[in-house]
């Protein structure tokens, strides 16, 4: 209870305390500083009574409908945050340092529609790569495994150099293993960061072309790697068709992924371009 | 590692100096030999010890006096240089050996072109290794943490509020919580910031306000009658502030506010779109959209994780490279004690003490690059764990915190739960930096002008007298 015998009122939002300074007026959150309705405003748009308002202005706290109200787009701190302003020239005044929203674009470059196939896709992608990822750390871990722990030897490699200076296997063997398996890994942290990348709106069309191209390039340097150890010869019945296959899994996974990321990244590429032509805009530099 | 070379030479200059008064003691050198003893503690061990302890620890003293005793010891080594050149070496009979050498030219040498790397390294570094004054460092690593670590704002406490403002019984929170979830059946409801309670909007009264169902506080009604964007049964709380789309509580969150005096709040709220930096604003003027990757920015840092781990592995390898001293340390330790007046003991231990100036160099030198080959592919491997790991929650997507999960969870475990990043936005939060950058700047400019007021109070004082004395003459 207040001093004064009444309940405290608290912010819808936060909780924070609301002190009632206008009675037909919104008031403010003493914490978030969040509009909250006046004990005696009404909720219609000041402008047009029985209209519902959508908006509160943020400079003389009007109640406003969508027909009377602009939405302003203003950097706070470094940060893009949006304001809504009435249409009094006071209130128009005072908001001229924050940028208007320009309605007719951001309805023509909405990509709200995209929203649930972009998760989708990064889900796609996302555990995809990881598989590809794990797949990687747990080869090279098994082929050292089999290499020093096992009877298994992979196929004797001898680097030589001029006529008479040879690296003879013991050398060659742990090298070739270690450059091999650090490369594959590589290209599965690149992997990982690509199929990441396809929920950023504008980068989702580079990125799953990224991710076809890695991909082709992975899958390659599995296969030349696989020969080139001849694990073809490995006595272990489990190891080579449990990587085969956690390999094949994410590798389908990633390339259904990139597709759905090229298709979406084009389609939103397009939607974007037919946007600036028909409003007449040109894209400025840096975007 | 300014601070861990330094005191390295400081180690060596206590060796050499125990050493020369050890060697003197027994009478392998002249008297002369405290002089020098003397000389090489309180030039080189003591100084290099004491700044080395310091310097690397963000203290602008300490490191003004690294760079004064930098400065010096290049002076006189050049000079030694200079004079002797630079193949100057002293010879002493050792084992057997009629003539062995240690290049004092070379050391000198090394001297100049370390500590001259650390003079220009501390210059071109000054901003970063020199706090400036006033600043206040924070140098315990628990309090660190802690000031670190960041929690929701809200202006409640973490516990279920009664209608009186006090706090409820840990068994009438659950009464309350455990009812709270059922969703009311009378269109469209208040989500309660207390308890999270929806309540009907049938309820609320002539002045604009609704006791909530559940725990009773009274609640404010939200200036527009707008549904949530997500969840059309339930009122929007407020706008996100980045898009400006209306929302319940269930579908935002909230973080500090930018450091902006036109912002009037305490708190920011998010969607979870905007929360992952995927809203487009399409501010145009005559061209079009602001350069939202500088805003927004999503890429680059995702992986700096993996460079805060290697960094941490490396200062660990680092670290244990410290206790490669104790070897020679213990070994000399072993013959002091087995000396007791024997001459050739004592001149062995000086002689030793010289060799492990330059031994241990050369063999820290050869344990890095042998730790290097195996320690460097486990970092990868580690590096690339840590990699899969984050990659992994951000494709879970369980990072986002709506601001009433955040409630229950501080009811819960009566602490305000910590901040939740987006792996998709890591500059999301990047005006907190600016923010306590700005309050540090701000807490200065009040200590100033708190002292200058305490001056102009006291210049006021000191006339008074005078002051005084006019009154008295002519009031």
């Amino acid at each position: 209870m207040t001093e004064a015998g009444q309940e405290q009122i608290m912010c819808p939002v936060c909780g924070g305390p609301v002190i009632i300074d206008n009675k037909d007026k919104v008031n403010r959150c003493q914490y978030c500083a969040s509009p909250v309705l006046g004990p005696s405003q009404s909720r219609d748009c000041v402008n047009h009574p029985g209209v519902l308002a959508k908006e509160v202005c943020h400079v003389c706290g009007d109640l406003v409908c969508e027909k009377c109200m602009q939405k302003r787009v203003g950097e706070y701190g470094g940060k893009l945050l949006t304001i809504v302003n009435c249409q009094k020239p006071s209130c128009i005044a005072e908001s001229e340092w924050a940028k208007p929203l320009n309605e007719e674009y951001q309805k023509l470059a909405n990509m709200d529609w995209a929203d649930r196939i972009d998760n989708i896709i990064l889900r796609i992608t996302g555990f995809g790569a990881i598989v590809m990822m794990v797949f990687e750390l747990l080869f090279f871990l098994g082929v050292l495994y089999f290499q020093y722990f096992t009877p298994w030897s992979m196929p004797e490699v001898r680097l030589v150099l001029g006529s008479s200076f040879v690296v003879g296997p013991f050398l060659m063997i742990p090298v070739s293993i270690l450059v091999f398996c650090i490369f594959g890994n590589l290209l599965a942290a690149i992997l990982l960061q690509s199929a990441l990348q396809v929920y950023v709106p504008d980068r989702q069309l580079g990125a799953g072309v990224t991710l076809l191209v890695i991909l082709i390039i992975e899958v390659a340097h599995l296969l030349f790697r696989g020969l080139f150890f001849g694990l073809l010869t490995l006595p272990n019945p489990y190891f080579l068709p449990l990587m085969i296959g956690a390999f094949l899994f994410g590798t389908v996974l990633v390339f259904i992924g990139s597709l759905m990321a090229i298709y979406v990244g084009n389609k939103k590429r397009i939607q974007l371009k037919k946007a600036r032509i028909q409003l007449n805009l040109t894209l400025k530099k840096g975007t | 590692m300014i601070g861990v070379t330094q005191m390295t030479f400081g180690v060596f200059g206590l060796f050499a100096s125990i050493g020369i008064f050890l060697g003197t003691f027994f009478g392998a050198l002249g008297s002369i030999g405290y002089v020098y003893g003397m000389l090489l503690f309180g030039g080189v061990a003591f100084p290099c010890l004491v700044i080395g302890n310091y310097v690397d620890d963000l203290r602008r003293r300490a490191v003004a006096a690294q760079i004064v005793y930098s400065l010096i010891a290049v002076v006189l080594s050049g000079y030694f240089l200079y004079v002797q050149g630079i193949s100057y070496y002293w010879g002493f009979p050792i084992f057997g050996n009629p003539d062995f050498g240690i290049a004092i030219g070379n050391i000198a040498a090394f001297i100049v072109a370390s500590q001259s790397l650390i003079i220009l390294y501390l210059l071109a570094r000054w901003k970063a290794v020199a706090p400036p004054p006033g600043a206040s460092v924070e140098r315990d690593k628990t309090r660190a943490r802690l000031l670190r670590s960041t929690h929701v704002p809200s202006p409640l406490e973490p516990a279920l509020l009664a209608p009186d403002g006090s706090t409820l019984s840990p068994d009438e929170e659950q009464k309350i919580l455990g009812v709270t979830k059922v969703v009311t059946e009378e269109g469209m409801a208040i989500l309660c910031s207390n308890c999270n309670g929806a309540t009907p909007l049938s309820k609320v009264g002539e002045d604009n306000t609704l006791h909530c169902d559940f725990c009773g506080v009274l609640l404010g009604v939200s200036s527009v009658f707008v549904p949530c964007e997500n969840h059309k049964e339930y009122l929007a709380a407020t706008t996100c502030n980045v898009c400006g789309k209306h929302f319940c509580r269930q579908c935002l969150t909230v973080q500090e506010p930018p450091v902006d005096e036109r912002w009037e709040g305490s708190a920011v709220y998010l969607c979870k779109k905007c929360f992952e930096g995927r809203y487009r604003p399409a501010v145009t003027t005559a061209s079009l959209v602001i350069p939202i990757d500088q805003l927004f920015s999503t890429a680059g840092s995702r992986f700096s994780r993996v460079g805060q781990l290697y960094r941490s592995f490396l200062g660990a390898y680092a670290s244990g490279m410290k206790y490669l001293w104790r070897v020679p340390l213990e070994l000399l330790a072993s013959i002091g004690k087995s000396g007791g007046g024997n001459n050739d003991n004592c001149a062995g231990a000086l002689i030793l003490m010289v060799i492990v100036i330059i031994a241990i160099p050369i063999l820290a030198g050869i344990l890095m690059i042998l730790g290097a080959i195996i320690i460097i592919p486990i970092l990868f491997y580690a590096g690339l764990i840590a990699v899969t790991v984050e990659a992994a929650k951000i494709v879970s997507g369980t990072d986002f915190q709506s601001v009433d999960n955040a409630r229950v969870r501080a009811i819960h475990d009566h602490r305000h739960p910590k901040v939740t990043e987006s792996k998709l936005r890591p500059s999301v939060r990047v005006w907190e930096d600016e923010y306590r950058r700005a309050s540090s700047e701000h807490r200065r400019l009040i200590r100033g002008i708190e002292a200058e007021k305490r001056e102009h109070e006291r210049r006021r004082r000191s006339r008074e007298p005078s002051a005084s004395f006019w009154r008295d003459e002519y009031d």
